[in-house]
């Protein structure tokens, strides 16, 4: 029989190194085990939504990059696409195909992030500088393009800013092969260690009708069985031309939808990322990135919600327009900031070193928790 | 309180976890022999493409003047609203020019509307990304240190003219 403790709060943050930005949790503890777990959020609110009406639908286009400041170039591109299709606007190929690109390009260095630093949460500290390592070459490239290494303002409303340098194909493809060995290395190194697998396998197990209850999308409801992924089961730009793999949790070194799970279908889910990448360099058509962009947006009176498959998950735009060149209301549905609610659940009965481990599995961006 | 279960069917070999640190540190060996990744970079300076935003500086013409006619279209699209351009008239051809322009660094987000809506190729993102200031009113930048000339910024405008 276990000693009944006086119950405690901790409170993990707002600094804390672990909680990969400015996020306080409320821990409540017996002994060490963790009763629950509250988020206190909003430490880097900047007023994202109001301020987007005080500007015009061009101006927006730099904020949305800071919000998943980790995947700049899939808010502007959901940003875009939810304007465009505000406006009836159809855009160019190569620019859909670009922004297919660049897009899985951005998956990949978010993923890099995600298990890299989940590694140093662990206590693993090589594979987060192999996987900045790698995504250096990502923002190399991003930087060729645009001029920037994190917030791109690449997507604009019916194009891009900027057409791709020569260099950029095949530095791309050179890319690719490195980085397929490289992914290779990355899971001898952390995916298939033991000491890894044990700190990671069924703990913060996410059955999978809590997972949808709560809302919770991307990478994390994949891991936790469901064929879950807009790319395929509400195809946006031409994600429908690609051929490519949703991978999901099976449960291989615990219980389905633990840690281990959600890592791992990161790493997978970047194998799948650069096939489609590979698919849609070897189709990119030639065109004018520049031709369909309006001169002047003003949408008439409407609304839309428009969603895309964002490295975390759903993000959704919903955009309400009453005819003048601002957007009356914009409403963003952030897939970090849902994703993070189902942390309490998680954390019901495990140690406190796992609250880390559980919370760097869930992969979340303050700066798009808090907009 | 749910049983936490945990992997149990591990050797002894596994269990004290040294093949696990020798084959990690056996990667740290290949690494140190691969080709260094990383910029030591106060002494080993960063040179940015001609496609990178910088800050955003104004062309300085040949004659020493600038090439801004004040039209005030930077300042309108800014979405930070980090410009403000006071207009005046000139002899010169260009007939206006601007008196005061300024760039508050501070609010500036690097976005580069400015360098993009400029009708005559006057304010373009420069290469310099190493801005330092000792208080807030040393961050708004006048004309003397926005004008640059023209030289430096050349491949820069190069870089515009074919792909943007
Ligand atoms: S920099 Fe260009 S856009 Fe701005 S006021 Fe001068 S001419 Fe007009
Ligand atoms: S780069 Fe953007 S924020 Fe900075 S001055 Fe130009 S328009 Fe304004």
């Amino acid at each position: 029989m276990a000693l009944k403790t006086e119950e405690m709060v901790l409170n993990m943050g707002p600094q804390h190194p672990s909680t990969h930005g400015v996020l306080r949790l409320e821990v409540e503890l017996d002994g060490e085990l963790v009763l629950d777990v509250k988020p206190h959020i909003g430490y880097l609110h900047r007023c994202f939504e109001k301020h987007a009406e005080a500007m015009n639908y061009n101006q927006i286009v730099p904020y949305t990059d800071r919000m998943d400041y980790l995947a700049a170039m899939y808010n502007s591109f959901g940003y875009a696409l939810a304007v465009e299709r505000l406006l009836g606007i159809q855009v160019p190929e190569r620019v859909e195909y670009i922004r297919v690109i660049m897009g899985e390009l951005q998956r990949i260095a978010s993923h890099l992030v995600a298990v890299g630093t989940y590694g140093v949460d662990i206590g693993a500290f090589t594979p987060f500088l192999f996987g900045f390592r790698d995504r250096e070459s990502i923002l190399t490239l991003f930087e060729m393009t645009c001029g920037a290494r994190m917030l791109y303002n690449y997507n604009w409303v019916g194009g891009v800013s900027h057409d791709l340098h020569p260099d950029f194909v095949p530095m791309t493809r050179e890319f690719l092969k490195y980085f397929k060995g490289s992914l290779v290395e990355f899971n001898n190194l952390l995916s298939y260690n033991k000491i890894f697998i044990e700190r990671t396998a069924n703990v913060g197990v996410l059955p999978l009708d809590t997972a949808v209850n709560y809302g919770v999308t991307g990478p994390n409801l994949r891991a936790s069985g469901l064929k879950w992924d807009l790319r395929k089961n509400d195809p946006y730009s031409v994600y429908d031309r690609f051929d490519f793999e949703i991978p999901v949790g099976s449960g291989e070194k615990g219980t389905t939808g633990d840690c281990w799970d959600r890592y791992y279908v990161r790493i997978r889910e970047m194998e799948e990322s650069v096939k489609i990448i590979e698919q849609a360099l070897d189709q990119l058509p030639d065109g004018d990135v520049h031709s369909a962009i309006p001169k002047r947006i003003k949408p008439v009176v409407g609304s839309i919600y428009s969603r895309v498959e964002n490295p975390k998950g759903e993000l959704g735009y919903f955009i309400i327009s009453d005819g003048t060149v601002n957007p009356y209301r914009m409403k963003v549905r952030g897939p970090s900031f849902v994703n993070l609610t189902v942390m309490g659940e998680l954390c019901k009965g495990h140690l406190v070193a796992d609250v880390i481990a559980i919370l760097g599995s869930i992969d979340i961006v303050l700066g798009e928790v808090d907009r | 309180m749910p049983e936490k279960k945990r992997e149990k069917d591990l050797t002894i070999a596994e269990k004290l976890y040294i093949p696990e640190i020798v084959k990690g540190l056996g990667l740290t060996l290949k690494s140190m022999f691969r080709p260094k990744f990383t910029m030591e970079y106060p002494e080993v300076k960063f040179i940015p493409p001609a496609s990178y935003r910088g800050r955003p500086v104004l062309v300085q013409e040949e004659s020493g003047t600038e090439r801004c006619v004040a039209c005030g279209l930077c300042s309108r699209v800014c979405p930070s609203l980090a410009i403000e351009v006071q207009a005046s008239e000139t002899s010169l051809e260009k007939e206006r020019y601007p008196v005061k322009f300024e760039i508050n660094m501070l609010r500036c987000i690097f976005c580069g509307f400015c360098e993009e809506v400029c009708p005559e190729e006057a304010i373009v993102m420069s290469k310099d990304y190493e801005l330092v200031f000792r208080d807030r009113s040393e961050a708004i930048y006048g004309k003397d240190k926005l004008m640059v000339p023209i030289r430096q910024v050349e491949d820069r405008i190069e870089f515009l003219r074919n792909f943007k």
